[in-house]
């Protein structure tokens, strides 16, 4: 957030990238695909709520690729986790978003 | 005591029975006992060990006991702790029943219904049943006594008996059942003495095993065998797996603002440098797979072309059913009553839509299949030349469509099939440049072509010709143009190698350059013309009339000079049967029959106008045709008139359309002709035009070539001997037209 005032400098310059990027996904291409689709679905439909989008994002997983998804949704965090190879995503989206999603049971 | 109790009347008796049993309880007396055996005087009597010995005294003794209703033992103020009420409370006295023992039993009556049949059943089995214990043996002889006891019981109601009367019920019992009488009558007799009673009970079990054979022991409880099997038991095992876990892997990072929009940026960035690369290799992929796609389109569609073509044959066959009758078979009959003279039947005219406007420049039949001919279209009118040339390879069996065609930039001036590889064709540009086209693949694309400025003719290359390989098995040809140069082109691996033959000088044509120097003068060569027998050897024609004969090993001098036409020489042709005679054709609207290193011509014929093409006759040595721009054919026989054509014919009209070309079928009586229009018509030569030398009577055995020659030569020391200049010289016979 400290940043946001470097952002304001560069005024006109500047472009806010809304597209979904995938920072890091060792999924298949299938998998990816699906999720990146639900994580977009979910973040534009709620995206007053985090926790809600988070939520929907979270069930859907579980309903699709098996149980024990975990979903995290925000602006600003820091995460280390241990996920079950070929489980995790973790992309921005609306230039403001990070949506972690892995799974371990 | 129990005598005594059995003394005193059955009431009291009774009485006592009921007391015994609270006796009992009490845990007092032994008496009490003796009075239960006075029912039981059949049985032998047990006392108990700690019963006392009484004296006679003693035991006449009286002794009052009231019996009551009520438990005396009863404890009455039972109390409970109650943790309720944190106080002792009394607990609800005991009721006056005392249940002693409680026995529901499975024995049978001997006498009931259910033994009976069960004996019955095992007689009808007719084994005997299992050997019952013992012990068991006794306690179930003591039932009947009970039944007996109750008998008693009777007699005692009948009021009272001493001893003797119950020994004597024991004499009846005695006649019902002899094995138990004895036994209770051995007991009675003896009296006391536990040994000896021990000992009976011995004798009497003794007989109790001889007794089965006679009686059946009935089934209950305690009769049974317990015969058991065990199975082994299988011993139990485990096993298991266990499933390798899925492999886990960590991950990190840290979502900061900062962090996501250095991303986004760093990635968008990225995405506008390949996006220039995705799009050609997309671009690619898709070209790819259109080529793929298109291969497969287009081995399908050569297959089908092939069968169209086919069947476009058999209509057009259908179509010129009597053209193809009058081509095969037609003789014109007129010819016998013309004396000498001929005439030509027109066939086919084959015409191609896109070279409706352009000029027929050559025309070639092709060496090895002697119905397709190649045809070239372009413009000889220097004014009118149009940007697009065609070579079109037209059969006879096709008239309405070339089977090949090859399309080309600028005009097709001439053209020549090769006569080892048929399927190979050269052509000369208008604008110098030459091409070779390989019919068998596509037509599209040349095999070879001329490239840059250096290789290729200055000018429009008039005639060319596939020249004999090299040594080395190198394809190539030569070709002579309007810039005077005859180059000699060599098919190369790759690319075409072009050397100059010779350039042709004019004899005296060194005049002064405009800086002083002197510039030798060039003569335009318009056509050109192989020995038959020697390939070194060859005539060049020029635009100045000229006739240069030359050899191709050397390029600074002419073998001989003929000076043949006043105009440009069109064409010259080689007599197939004697190579040293050959025939030339000009603007200046005459035909010249040469002889070789003679410099004056054997004959000399003016068709009235500029004479576009002529031929020797492939089968016969005096016979040659040629065309003008007049529209006609002129056909000649030396041998029937050495002055005037046997025919002449028109073929196209006068004035709107010329003839430019002209070629005989080396097979067939047939010429095709070409005219400025671009159509190709097909003349048939009736029977005057080919008049086959008749062998003289003496010599049929000579074949017809010989007979040519022989014709030929005949005809030509005829001509030779002829004074110099006297008849043919410059003395033009003009056809009439």
């Amino acid at each position: 957030m400290g940043d946001e005032p470097e952002g304001g400098k560069e005024g006109e310059k500047k472009i806010v990238h809304v597209y979904p990027l995938v920072k890091h996904s060792d999924m298949n291409e299938e998998m990816r695909t699906e999720a990146i689709e639900l994580t977009i679905m979910a973040c534009e439909k709620y995206s007053s709520n985090y926790e809600h989008a988070a939520k929907v994002i979270k069930e859907t997983m579980d309903k699709k690729f098996g149980i024990y998804w975990h979903v995290v949704v925000g602006e600003g965090f820091g995460f280390e986790v241990s996920y079950e190879t070929q489980n995790i995503l973790y992309l921005f989206f609306a230039g403001n978003l990070a949506i972690v999603l892995w799974k371990c049971s | 005591m129990a005598q005594k109790a059995g003394k005193g009347d059955g009431k009291s008796g009774k009485g006592k029975r009921s007391s015994k049993t609270k006796g009992g309880e009490g845990g007092g007396g032994g008496g009490d006992a003796d009075d239960y055996e006075a029912w039981m005087r059949s049985r032998q009597l047990l006392k108990p060990d700690d019963q006392l010995d009484l004296t006679e005294a003693e035991l006449g003794e009286e002794v009052t006991k009231v019996l009551t209703p009520t438990n005396t033992n009863i404890i009455r103020n039972l109390v409970v702790y109650s943790f309720k009420e944190g106080e002792f409370v009394l607990a609800p006295t005991p009721g006056n029943t005392v249940t002693l023992i409680s026995f529901a039993g499975n024995s049978l009556h001997v006498d009931s219904e259910e033994a009976r049949r069960q004996i019955e059943e095992s007689e009808e089995i007719g084994y005997p049943l299992p050997m019952p214990n013992y012990t068991v043996v006794e306690q179930r002889e003591v039932e009947p006594g009970d039944g007996e006891e109750g008998e008693g019981e009777d007699e005692d109601d009948g009021g009272g008996k001493s001893q003797k009367d119950d020994a004597g019920e024991e004499e009846e019992v005695e006649e019902e059942d002899d094995e138990e009488g004895k036994g209770t009558e051995g007991d009675e007799g003896e009296g006391e003495g536990e040994q000896h009673r021990d000992d009976e009970e011995t004798a009497g079990g003794a007989r109790a095993v001889a007794v089965p054979s006679k009686k059946r022991k009935l089934i209950n409880q305690f009769n049974y065998c317990e015969r058991a099997a065990l199975t082994t038991t299988n011993p139990k095992r485990n096993v298991d797996t266990q499933t390798i876990p899925p492999p886990r892997s960590q991950y990190g990072a840290n979502v900061l603002q900062w962090v996501i929009y250095d991303s986004y940026l760093e990635n968008f960035a990225e995405q506008q440098k390949d996006g220039g690369k995705k799009d050609e290799k997309k671009r690619g992929m898709r070209a790819k797979k259109f080529r793929d796609k298109s291969a497969i389109a287009e081995q399908l569609n050569k297959k089908y072309l092939k069968c169209w073509q086919i069947l476009e044959r058999m209509i057009n066959q259908n179509i010129y059913d009597d053209i193809a009758h009058d081509y095969r078979y037609w003789e014109d009959p007129a010819d016998e009553f013309r004396d000498g003279e001929g005439n030509l039947l027109p066939l086919w005219k084959f015409q191609y839509d896109k070279t409706k406007k352009m000029n027929v420049t050559d025309i070639l039949f092709n060496p090895t299949y002697y119905d397709l001919f190649a045809v070239c279209f372009g413009s000889h009118d220097f004014m009118k030349q149009t940007n697009e040339g065609y070579l079109c390879l037209f059969t006879v069996k096709n008239p309405s469509f070339p089977d090949y065609i090859i399309q080309t930039d600028s005009g097709v001036m001439c053209c020549d099939i090769h006569h080892t590889y048929p399927f190979l064709a050269v052509i000369g540009l208008y604008d110098g440049n030459v091409a070779v086209y390989n019919l068998r693949e596509d037509c599209k694309e040349p095999l070879y072509v001329s490239k840059g400025v250096n290789c290729k003719h200055a000018e429009c290359v008039w005639q060319i010709r596939w020249g004999p390989d090299m040594p080395d098995g190198e394809v190539n040809f030569f070709s002579v143009s309007s810039d005077g140069r005859v180059f000699n082109w060599i098919l190369m691996q790759n690319k075409l190698w072009v050397t100059s033959i010779i350039t042709l000088y004019r004899d005296n044509g060194i005049v002064d350059g405009p800086d002083g120097t002197k510039v030798s003068l060039k003569s335009g060569g318009s056509c050109m013309q192989f020995h038959p027998v020697d390939p070194k050897i060859f005539l060049v024609g020029t635009e100045c009339g000229y006739i240069y004969k030359c050899s191709t090993s050397f390029s600074s001098k002419y073998l001989m000079t003929y000076n043949a036409h006043n105009m440009s020489v069109y064409r010259i042709d080689f007599n197939r049967f004697n190579s040293n005679i050959f025939v030339s054709c000009g603007g200046d609207w005459r035909v010249k029959v040469w002889e070789d290193m003679r410099a004056d011509p054997l004959f000399i014929f003016d068709l009235g106008a500029a004479v576009g093409d002529v031929k020797w006759a492939p089968y016969s040595s005096t016979v040659f045709a040629a065309v003008t721009t007049e529209g006609k054919v002129h056909v000649f026989d030396l041998n029937v008139n050495k002055y005037k054509a046997i025919c002449v014919q028109a073929v196209v009209p006068k004035r709107k359309n010329k003839l430019t070309r002209l070629a005989f079928n080396e097979k067939l009586a047939f010429i095709v002709v070409g005219d400025e229009k671009g159509v190709t018509t097909s003349l048939k030569l009736s029977p005057n035009l080919r008049m086959m030398v008749k062998p003289p009577k003496k010599q049929l055995y000579l074949d017809q070539t010989t007979l040519q020659i022989s014709k030929l030569e005949k005809l030509l020391s005829l001509v030779r001997e002829l004074p110099e200049g006297a008849v043919i010289h410059d003395a033009a016979t003009t056809v009439k037209s």
